[in-house]
């Protein structure tokens, strides 16, 4: 009996011992936060700190690195790192980079270092290698860059605003090349990274090209569940964090010290329609889904006001929007009337509508990594059903999904895609709408459209430029291959005592400007 | 004895061979190419395409155009002979690395949760067969009901929302301070101690009808001794069989838990890498799991020998 009690004794030792341990791992940086100190609950896991693959973290998020071109709210381009640029013939971009930035090291930025940091990034990131199209990149002098593309592209100033595009010193590398730390140009300086628990922290750089940096020093933790971010800002273990449950905003912001503020982002929620599916084929049937469908609703009792209907793919706030377009309010009797017209009738009197012995029925697609999306099938569901059109919502994985794409078994797909990859129109419009499109799920070819897109493309004015997408835009919106519902919605949610934060839409979650501050 | 333990180790290989096999081809056919959904999980958002290009791109540089045969050999060859677990496709890092910086927090919340539930569960079990059909036992019997029944997540947010929001004795997520393991640890066993206390409930009140039992009543020793000296072991047996599954639902559920106390855990890693299809990962990470539900497993077959020594294994 005393051997059991002396073995029970010695697994409790242990297992205390193996706590205690886990304590020791911690970085200490669990110590309360004071002054002008932010602590942010990151929406995803913070898995790395190489801005050429986790740009949208250190570059959008912890402000560490930035890019040559900025972007303003209106997704127009601004100059960021770079003062000015100039196509200078159709295949060659000339860069002029803006004078006295310092790295975090101290260094200059120089021509040489944005040369070495674009290359390295396009070398170890298959998207933006893909989307830039970079023959080569020379240095004409200390503050001068020329970029020449392999093929025609408008766009090349836009991507670079992309966030993997981050600009960071060659220190930032050990003598074997490893990467170690990112040493950026951005208004606060990488301190560390806690690979365990995936904490980052940053702190305040005094020398920043822009100005007066707002906080001491930052604190990023990787929160990926909505529920614990909710409830470690309410319990005050954060002051910043973004995305809760949609349901538990209104409840957030009542609390007291904490506000919740609500922003449309640049990703949209839309409906592919299947156009090999001979019913959706019909412009009058997919007009008709879209008339059925109560956006508002989706948008209040789905989305909880985080979002907003939708009309044409971009958001009204950008530039180039047609902002004659808007969202199609719910009419049932015109749907009807459509369905109809298009033969459809409910013939068997069960509330469905069939013709040639076919009831009118999909399958909807949709997967459950966006939250929004389940419940909003299920919406629209219940929605069409009130036209006589029976829709089954089928939550998959999205590689079920793509697998089903392929093989064109499929005939409504609901998804949330980004709009503003790059600022600039043609990206969406040419991938989502023309012919070749790599992101034309529906199979949608119009030829008007085709010619559109690729007169616009090489037009360098931008009014122009601009006017020739939007009848781009008037054109899908009268034909609906993708129904739009709804654009994604971002909740921000801090505390009282955050200041000067301002929402910049043009980043992919959120991006923490220099402005903000913590009122003591 | 030692014949046993041997011939227990030949067949562990064996396993952790077959799961090995199963892991790769189940992820292999699993819907969504491999390449398609690395590159959806790294450099692109979830619904945007992959153009042809880029799909060939990371095809080439992770091998996966050999043909399937030839890839399995090449992980049986790297990581079973020479230890080496590959590279991760998405965190470009030593998959041994990755595992290094997550297992200890796994084993540590794991095995708290087993601690709380075994000791808790036990002891709980023994007190509701001595109140059997009191108060005590039926509010206890109500209690494992929704034990069993309650989701984990659940009762990891019911748990922060009572111990964090309301009362605030202990931090919401995080890691790195026992003030962290003790939510995360609670909200795993639950579900376990629910379960060894119906056991324990059950075996108790069989061993307390048993003859000798009535014995050593009749001679008149007291309850507590009768209890520990004679009951207790006995009606362990059926205790430690469901402790051996246990373990293997605590990793399971760990999965969960990781992810709402933001636990920097297997289980979590797991689960991403999963959706990412970064095999090595899944792979090394799968493994890792088998082997741990295997010794446990293994030491629970030991242990049955010390409880009962009437068990020879040949």
């Amino acid at each position: 009996m005393k051997n059991q009690y002396l073995s029970i004794l010695f697994v409790i030792l242990v297992l205390a011992g193996s706590v205690f341990m886990s304590g020791c791992t911690s970085s200490g940086e669990e110590s309360v936060a004071s002054g002008q100190t932010l602590v942010l609950g990151e929406m995803w896991d913070i898995d790395g700190i190489d801005p050429a693959v986790e740009g949208t973290v250190i570059g959008e998020k912890a402000a560490v690195t930035e890019t040559l071109v900025g972007a303003n709210s209106d997704f127009s381009l601004k100059p960021e790192l770079a003062e000015s640029w100039e196509q200078t013939d159709d295949y060659t971009w000339v860069f002029t980079l803006r004078q006295g930035v310092k790295f975090h090291d101290g260094s200059t930025m120089t021509a040489e270092d944005v040369k070495f940091s674009l290359e390295r990034t396009i070398a170890e990131n298959t998207r933006v290698e893909s989307m830039l199209k970079i023959d080569s990149i020379n240095v004409i002098g200390d503050h001068t860059l020329e970029i020449t593309t392999t093929d025609l592209n408008p766009i090349l100033a836009g991507i670079l605003h992309y966030p993997d595009l981050g600009i960071i010193s060659a220190s930032s590398f050990n003598e074997n090349g490893e990467f170690v730390k990112p040493i950026g140009t951005g208004p606060y300086v990488f301190e560390s990274y806690d690979e365990q628990t995936r904490v980052l922290t940053v702190v305040k750089n005094d020398e920043w090209w822009g100005g007066e940096v707002g906080l001491e020093k930052m604190i990023l933790k990787g929160m990926p569940d909505p529920n614990t971010r909710a409830m470690a800002i309410e319990n005050g273990e954060l002051d910043f964090t973004v995305d809760v449950p949609y349901s538990e905003t209104d409840h957030i912001d009542s609390i007291e010290g904490i506000i919740v503020e609500k922003y449309s982002t640049p990703r949209v929620y839309k409906m592919d329609t299947n156009l090999q599916n001979e019913a959706l084929a019909d412009v009058r049937v997919r007009q008709a889904i879209s008339y059925a469908i109560n956006r508002d609703d989706i948008v209040e009792h789905v989305l909880y006001n985080v979002g907003e209907p939708a009309a044409g793919p971009f958001l009204p706030v950008m530039a180039w929007t047609n902002k004659d377009l808007k969202p199609y309010d719910q009419d049932l009797e015109k749907a009807k009337e459509l369905l109809t017209e298009a033969g459809w009738v409910d013939t068997d009197g069960d509330g469905i509508r069939d013709k040639d012995g076919e009831a009118l029925e999909f399958e909807l697609l949709t997967y459950s990594a966006r939250p929004g999306l389940p419940p909003m099938a299920e919406a629209i569901a219940a929605q069409l059903k009130d036209v006589g059109i029976s829709v089954s919502p089928q939550v998959l994985e999205w590689g079920a999904i793509s697998d089903k794409q392929k093989n064109g078994d499929w005939e409504l797909l609901l998804a949330a895609y980004n709009i503003a990859m790059v600022p600039d129109p043609e990206y969406v419009l040419s991938n989502w709408y023309t012919t070749t499109g790599p992101d034309n799920g529906p199979g949608y070819s119009n030829p008007e459209v085709d010619a559109l897109v690729e007169e616009a493309r090489t037009i360098k004015d931008l009014d122009l430029r601009y006017q020739k997408f939007n009848e781009v835009e008037a054109i899908v919106y009268e034909e609906q291959p993708m129904i739009l519902v709804a654009y994604y919605g971002c909740a921000i949610v801090k505390k009282d005592s955050v200041k000067g934060y301002v929402f910049d839409p043009t980043a992919h979650d959120y991006r923490i400007n220099a402005a903000m501050y913590m009122e003591e | 004895m030692y014949r046993y333990i041997f011939k227990r180790i030949v067949f562990m290989v064996i396993t952790v061979f077959a799961v090995f096999a199963l892991t790769f081809f189940l992820m292999n056919v699993i819907p969504g190419g491999t390449s398609e959904m690395i590159l959806k999980h790294t450099f692109i958002g979830l619904e945007e395409s992959a153009t042809d290009e880029q799909l060939a791109q990371v095809s080439e540089r992770y091998n996966l155009n050999d043909p399937l045969y030839l890839q399995f050999f090449e992980w049986i060859r790297g990581g079973l002979l020479e230890g080496d677990l590959g590279t991760s496709f998405v965190y470009h890092k030593p998959v041994l690395h990755l595992l290094m910086l997550r297992l200890p927090a796994t084993i540590v919340l794991a095995f708290s949760s087993m601690l709380i539930a075994s000791i808790a569960g036990v002891s709980l079990g023994v007190y509701a067969a001595l109140r059997e059909n009191r108060f005590a036992d039926h509010l206890l019997r109500i209690l494992t009901l929704f034990g069993v029944s309650m989701p984990g997540f659940w009762v990891g947010l019911l748990l922060i929302l009572i111990f964090s929001v309301y009362l605030k004795l202990v931090p919401v997520a995080g890691y790195g301070s026992i003030w962290n393991l003790i939510l995360p640890a609670i909200a795993l066993s639950i579900h376990s101690l629910a379960s060894i206390m119906r056991v324990t409930r059950t075996s108790m009140l069989e061993t307390l009808g048993e003859d000798y039992i009535k014995f050593a009543t009749a001679k008149g020793l007291p309850v507590s001794k009768i209890i520990s000296r004679h009951a207790l072991k006995n009606s362990l047996l059926p205790v430690v069989t469901v402790l051996g599954f246990q373990m293997g639902a605590m990793l399971g559920g760990s999965v969960v838990i990781e992810k709402v106390f933001a636990w920097p855990g297997i289980g979590s890693l797991l689960v991403d890498s999963i959706f990412a299809r970064d095999l090595p990962v899944v792979q090394a990470c799968i493994i890792v799991i088998v082997l741990l539900f295997l010794v446990v497993n293994f030491i629970v077959d030991l242990v049955y020998i010390y409880l009962d020594p009437r068990i020879r294994y040949g």
